[in-house]
């Protein structure tokens, strides 16, 4: 038997606000919660809405109760904490909203470089001793841990191996992020990128390098969400949640995924295409996670842009050499913002404000000609794929 | 050979590991030099990482049981950084790799993978070996090309 898809909350619920604090290296002191609450207060006032009208409040590591204290919201009637990627959050979100356990939603994620990541972070006992877990570090972790970044790095060698591919795959997503990264200020690394460069960095774990990995920053983003008919009456184009789905599959760790064409990928790829209206072809932007580069190559494959093991040969087909990044069809670019790689680590919510920022039409010069319909994947293959499409109301 | 620790002195040889029912077998058969992954006892079928419920018929007869140690490479990396663990050098590159056990497709356990002056390459037959680290054996493995 097949599960029945429905979507009922098609283009239900719509995203309103939006804010975010500068990516830095070192906040100077702030705190996890204090990055929160400085994204939120800007969502908040872009989003326009009274502190009384917002009665949900979702949030990564940093409790709700804490933001929702320091922000003063008086009544909220659903809260949730969830783990990342932070596209899980908007998922709970968005069904908080359409069922009605809430009507206006504040989503938030804050995260602190951890103190592993250099030795001026490893001097700052608030880092040593209270970092937020956005990377899934803990202190038992050894070097045999098949978690957190290991089954990255291991199953890209694997994908090299198996498809016969090159590094320089795995490059050309650092180099398009780059490329778009110097058109966004907001990004921490925003200097050219050339394939010398990239093959020539210092490698971490085999196949993939510094390049191939998102940098830690310390940030917050957030969001507010409501009804797509609140949302009409409010200040900005309304960005829809049009489809959104999870996918896993039974073999969700790292090392016992049974094969990475096996993968919740590919559960997110069918079950999208199934809920949506809209159909690849008519996507105009589009936002694959490059928390690690190999996550972005296999997110341009199981959306179906190509085959297992082509994204490398379908990325360099459809580059433009003028701009130095990739325009699928000479039209669809990928990662406006720089991606994760080169704006910061984020966990896919610099992939969502970016892809809200397009569908409003405020880009500036990033911004995509007439963009309608964003595709975006956070999460990678193991045990957190999401997929949305997003559409400009 | 002195007796098994009982789950408190368990709990003292493993400090960090977050020790349950479901793999105080595995920890106890390190004491021993032996990997025992989860098996289930009414079909047979192997599991890991160790949970409490056979997936394929729902037993729950599922004991810690040794494996023969022999496979080959099915995942790797070789690590220039990493946690700190003790007795890890990575300056010289570290291998870790998940090995697929000839017991049943599929059924992989991930650790060091020792190669003595080769390259480790997917596809590889390894083979177990244990090595002390803090003051407890730990099972690696040796590739075999």
């Amino acid at each position: 038997m097949m599960a029945t898809v429905r979507n009922p909350a098609r283009d239900a619920v719509a995203f309103v606000g939006v804010g975010t604090t500068p990516y830095l290296r070192d906040a100077g002191g702030k705190s996890a919660t204090a990055l929160a609450c400085d994204a939120a207060r800007t969502a908040i006032e872009d989003a326009g809405v009274d502190l009384a009208d917002i009665d949900g409040i979702c949030g990564s590591s940093v409790p709700t109760v804490s933001v929702q204290a320091a922000l003063g919201l008086p009544a909220v009637t659903w809260w949730s904490n969830s783990s990342l990627p932070f596209s899980l959050l908007v998922i709970e979100a968005m069904n908080a909203v359409f069922s009605g356990a809430c009507t206006t939603v504040l989503v938030y994620h804050s995260s602190l470089r951890g103190a592993g990541g250099s030795k001026t972070a490893a001097a700052d006992p608030f880092r040593v001793h209270n970092a937020s877990d956005a990377h899934g570090h803990n202190a038992a972790m050894t070097a045999e841990s098949p978690s957190g970044t290991y089954g990255y790095c291991a199953w890209a060698q694997r994908y090299l191996d198996t498809y016969g591919v090159g590094r320089d795959a795995l490059g050309l997503v650092a180099i398009n992020g780059r490329a778009n990264a110097a058109r966004n200020p907001h990004a921490l690394f925003r200097e050219p990128l050339s394939m010398e460069q990239y093959l020539g960095a210092r490698m971490i774990r085999e196949p993939l390098c510094v390049l191939d990995m998102d940098p830690p920053v310390d940030a917050g983003d957030a969001f507010v969400l409501t009804t797509a008919e609140r949302a009409r009456d409010l200040g900005h184009r309304p960005v829809l949640l049009h489809a959104a789905t999870s996918g896993r599959t039974d073999r969700p760790f790292a090392d016992q995924l049974e094969d990475y064409t096996i993968s919740g990928k590919e559960i997110v790829a069918w079950r999208l295409w199934e809920k949506s209206d809209v159909a690849l072809s008519d996507v105009d932007v589009f936002f694959p996670y490059d928390g690690f580069s190999i996550m972005a190559l296999s997110w341009v494959e199981a959306v179906g842009y190509c085959q297992p093991g082509e994204a490398g040969p379908f990325l360099a087909k459809h580059w433009s050499a003028g701009e130095n990044r990739v325009l699928i069809d000479g039209r669809v670019p990928i990662n406006t913002h720089g991606g994760s790689l080169s704006e910061g680590a984020t966990q896919g919510a610099g992939h969502f404000r970016e892809a809200v920022t397009q569908l409003r039409g405020d880009a500036g010069e990033r911004q995509v000609p007439g963009a309608a319909t964003a595709l975006v994947t956070p999460g990678g293959f193991l045990w957190n794929a999401t997929g949305f499409v997003l559409r400009g109301g | 050979m002195s007796a098994l620790p009982d789950d408190a002195a368990l709990f003292e040889r493993f400090p960090g590991v977050g020790l349950d029912h479901d793999n105080k077998g595995l920890y106890r058969g390190f004491l021993e030099r032996e990997l025992r992954l989860n098996r289930c006892g009414a079909c047979g079928h192997w599991q890991h990482p160790s949970l409490p419920m056979c997936p394929r018929c729902w037993s729950t007869d599922v004991v810690a049981t040794p494996v023969s140690g022999l496979g080959e490479i099915y995942l790797l990396t070789v690590m220039h950084q990493g946690p700190p663990t003790p007795g890890v050098d990575y300056h010289s590159g570290y291998a870790v790799g998940s090995v697929e056990l000839v017991e049943q497709r599929g059924l992989r356990y991930t650790s060091a993978i020792r190669s003595d002056g080769i390259r480790p390459a997917i596809g590889m037959p390894v083979e177990l070996e244990w090595i002390e680290r803090s003051g407890a054996p730990f099972p690696v493995f040796a590739a075999r090309p």
